[in-house]
């Protein structure tokens, strides 16, 4: 029986630095974030906490507020809709463009091909640079005068003279021309902010799919190969369904990585405000405007978001034959 | 001859300990500033801080930071660890912390130095009658002008009324130049057009209500100031470029000759008037002669040092504030980052002439209002320029502008 306690106290002693650090990293300041979200208060005024209720939770998903003192309606600047918006839209193109991108290149890198070590560090290379250098180097391939990449390249080709007027009469949030100011309207501004956040991590989820990939047993695969399977038939029925759990951790890591996006945004743009997210909002709100309650509010919405995704995402990669089984 | 090499090496390491103590045994104090190494007024730091370390007798520990990221740090460190002395802004900004008590009254050591710091120029940051900042320069927004450009297209002088300056855009865009540039990425940049626009329209004394929030935003007169700048920009007398540039690119751009004015704040004069070429500094015209004239400016004493009220020696961070925001000030002047706001007690000599040209219009100025950002507090300062931005962009026009701002600020 002593033992039994002694064996127990061990575990217990054991784990407690690690929840210690748990609750007071994690569950703590998730805690507080809530708490504060429904109230609101200035830390440099140092003014006391207002109790606010669902108040702040009320004017961010309001696209629209009434004017106490009018009674008017009027749009509502810090509306949380769009960016949550956004965010979706890149959660759904890092899912259904970057990932299958990763898996095929971790796929044909694999696959043993020439100079394969080679390939893995220079698709790796970006996650390794830091995301403000990035963005600096978007800033200069989105420039619009003739330093710009991108633009010095439409020109040279001539596509500029069919592709500016079709961007110029899709743009619906100006009256001005699009004249290659990639990140000057909202329209191209969250397709510019998105294409480096996609490129950025492609190398990630490769690397994490190849390291699967190298731990498919090579007596599946040879045997595989002897029944005369094609490499697509490969692809498709051995290795996709043995590196299931690691794709799971993808798509939850593109998905929440992509709720969470902050850094590359603010770094190739300083106003974000033409590709919010809610990061991004979030992050004005807390320093900018120092609507704490605001700023918390938003907090509290990503991490329940996050949390939701993960959960969705991991009941639709559940192992329906091992229930079965 | 180890021996005498090893004692010189000893007496060598027993002088730099005793000079180590001895730096040791000097009073030292912190002190956070946004002149990082690109900031047109790093210099005057460099040359200011040495100067008061040795008439005071102190050590000064000095970090510098980027801008945007030092008002997020600033705001977001608690009280206790505030260095002794740090760069504000005054008005709403400076007023949060003093209304806070987290900066430290000045009144005491004010008397010190009244003789050379007009007491005018600390309005700004003199809240409930207390004085909580130290000025350091001050600036208005300038309308810079090449000379050269101004000259192709039949000018000798910038333009003074409004009529004549819309002449003199029509005729640069008619001869493929782009009359200014704005970063769009940088919005208190069009703050810089926006507002001289405003307050050449409504007057210095309406817009001064309107940014401490007595007067509304609901002012037809408003409304039409921004249809007047959206239509100069809807008549490519602005950069399309400029809505994706960043401020140092619109600079460099207006310097290298793309552009024929530039308004932005008279920090940039030095730089601007050393660049090659020729250069001239004015005001935007006058657009309502019966509400604004054109001796008023958009500025006054911003920059300031205030004195964390959790220092452990306040009265000396005080001292040190007031000393080195008088050889800031000195040394910011005569390298053309900003005007005086001390009155100068050495050679002005030297003093650049495109520094001297704003100078002489800021003494002749008829009134002054601060910049709308740093007038209003935080929360109301950053509605504002997200509407400026929407106004740049043409998202919203005047009647949107006025509309949304005074809905949601009044």
């Amino acid at each position: 029986m002593k033992r039994t306690f002694t064996y127990k106290l061990n575990i217990v002693l054991f784990l407690l630095p690690a929840l210690i650090l748990f609750v007071g990293i994690l569950i703590a300041p998730i805690i507080m974030s809530a708490y504060y979200s429904f109230h609101e208060f200035n830390l440099v005024a140092n003014t006391d906490m207002e109790y606010k209720g669902l108040e702040n939770y009320r004017i961010l998903f309001s696209s629209m507020l009434t004017n106490p003192n009018t009674g008017k309606l009027y749009a509502n600047s810090m509306y949380l809709g769009d960016a949550l918006g956004h965010s979706l839209v890149l959660a759904a193109l890092s899912t259904f463009i970057q990932l299958p991108l990763a898996l095929i290149i971790a796929l044909k890198l694999s696959k043993g091909i020439r100079g394969e070590r080679a390939y893995l560090s220079i698709f790796f290379m970006p996650v390794l640079i830091s995301t403000v250098i990035i963005g600096r180097l978007w800033m200069n391939i989105y420039d619009p005068g003739q330093a710009g990449l991108l633009n010095a390249g439409l020109r040279a080709l001539g596509i500029d003279k069919w592709l500016f007027p079709a961007i110029t009469n899709s743009i619906k949030s100006s009256k001005l021309p699009f004249t290659g100011q990639w990140t000057g309207f909202r329209e191209t501004a969250l397709i510019a902010a998105f294409i480096p956040i996609l490129w950025q991590y492609v190398g990630y989820h490769m690397l994490l799919m190849y390291a699967g990939i190298k731990g498919v047993p090579a007596d599946l695969l040879e045997a595989a190969q002897l029944d005369g399977c094609t490499e697509g038939q490969v692809n498709r029925f051995i290795i996709i369904p043995y590196i299931k759990p690691i794709l799971k951790v993808c798509v939850i890591f593109a998905v929440t990585g992509s709720l969470k996006s902050f850094d590359l945004i603010y770094a190739l743009m300083k106003d974000t405000s033409r590709a919010e997210l809610p990061s991004t909002l979030m992050y004005k709100l807390l320093f900018l405007h120092q609507r704490y309650g605001l700023g918390s509010a938003i907090a509290v919405v990503l991490i329940v978001l996050c949390f939701l995704f993960a959960v969705l995402i991991s009941f639709a990669f559940r192992d329906k034959g091992a229930k079965v089984a | 001859m180890k021996k005498l090499v090893a004692l010189v090496l000893a007496a060598v390491m027993l002088l730099s300990l005793t000079s180590a103590f001895a730096e040791a045994e000097k009073p030292t104090l912190t002190l956070w500033c946004i002149a990082t190494e690109s900031d047109a007024n790093r210099p005057a730091y460099e040359k200011a801080i040495p100067a008061v370390e040795e008439a005071l007798g102190i050590k000064i520990e000095w970090e510098a930071f980027e801008n945007d990221s030092y008002k997020t740090k600033i705001k977001s460190t608690s009280a206790d660890e505030l260095p002794d002395i740090f760069f504000t802004w005054s008005g709403a900004f400076a007023g949060d912390f003093a209304a806070a008590e987290k900066i430290y009254c000045l009144d005491n050591e004010f008397p010190n130095y009244a003789a050379d710091l007009p007491e005018v120029m600390l309005q700004n940051s003199t809240y409930g009658g207390k004085h909580y900042a130290v000025p350091l320069t001050m600036n208005i927004v300038t309308l810079f002008a090449n000379m050269d450009l101004l000259k192709q297209v039949g000018y000798d002088a910038v333009p003074t009324t409004y009529e004549d300056l819309i002449a003199c855009c029509d005729a640069l865009v008619a001869a493929g130049i782009i009359p200014f540039g704005c970063s769009g990425n940088a919005t208190w940049c069009v703050t810089e057009y926006l507002e001289p626009i405003i307050e050449k329209t409504i007057g210095y004394e309406e817009m001064n209500e309107i940014f401490a929030g007595r007067a509304t935003w609901n002012n037809p007169a408003i409304a039409e100031a921004v249809d007047t700048f959206q239509s100069m920009i809807t008549k490519g007398y602005f950069d399309p470029d400029g809505l994706s540039l960043d401020n140092d690119t619109v600079k460099a751009n207006f310097i290298a000759g793309k552009y024929a004015f530039y308004q932005n704040g008279s920090w940039n004069c030095g730089e601007i008037n050393d660049a090659e070429g020729n250069f001239q500094a004015a005001l935007f015209p006058v657009m309502n002669s019966e509400k604004a004239t054109y001796g008023q400016v958009i500025g006054g004493p911003n920059d300031a040092l205030a004195v964390s009220a959790a220092s452990k020696d306040p009265d000396l961070a005080a001292k040190a504030a007031f000393a080195l925001g008088k050889e800031i000030c000195h040394y910011g002047y005569l390298a053309g980052s900003g005007l005086p706001a001390w009155t100068p007690d050495y050679d002005t000599s030297a003093v650049k002439p495109l520094v001297a040209d704003v100078a002489k219009m800021v003494a002749e100025s008829e009134g002054m209002v601060l910049f709308g950002d740093n007038a209003m507090s935080a929360d109301p300062a950053n509605v504002y320029l997200s509407y400026v931005a929407k106004v740049y962009g043409c998202e919203i026009d005047g009647a949107g502008f006025i509309e949304a701002l005074a809905n949601e600020l009044q």
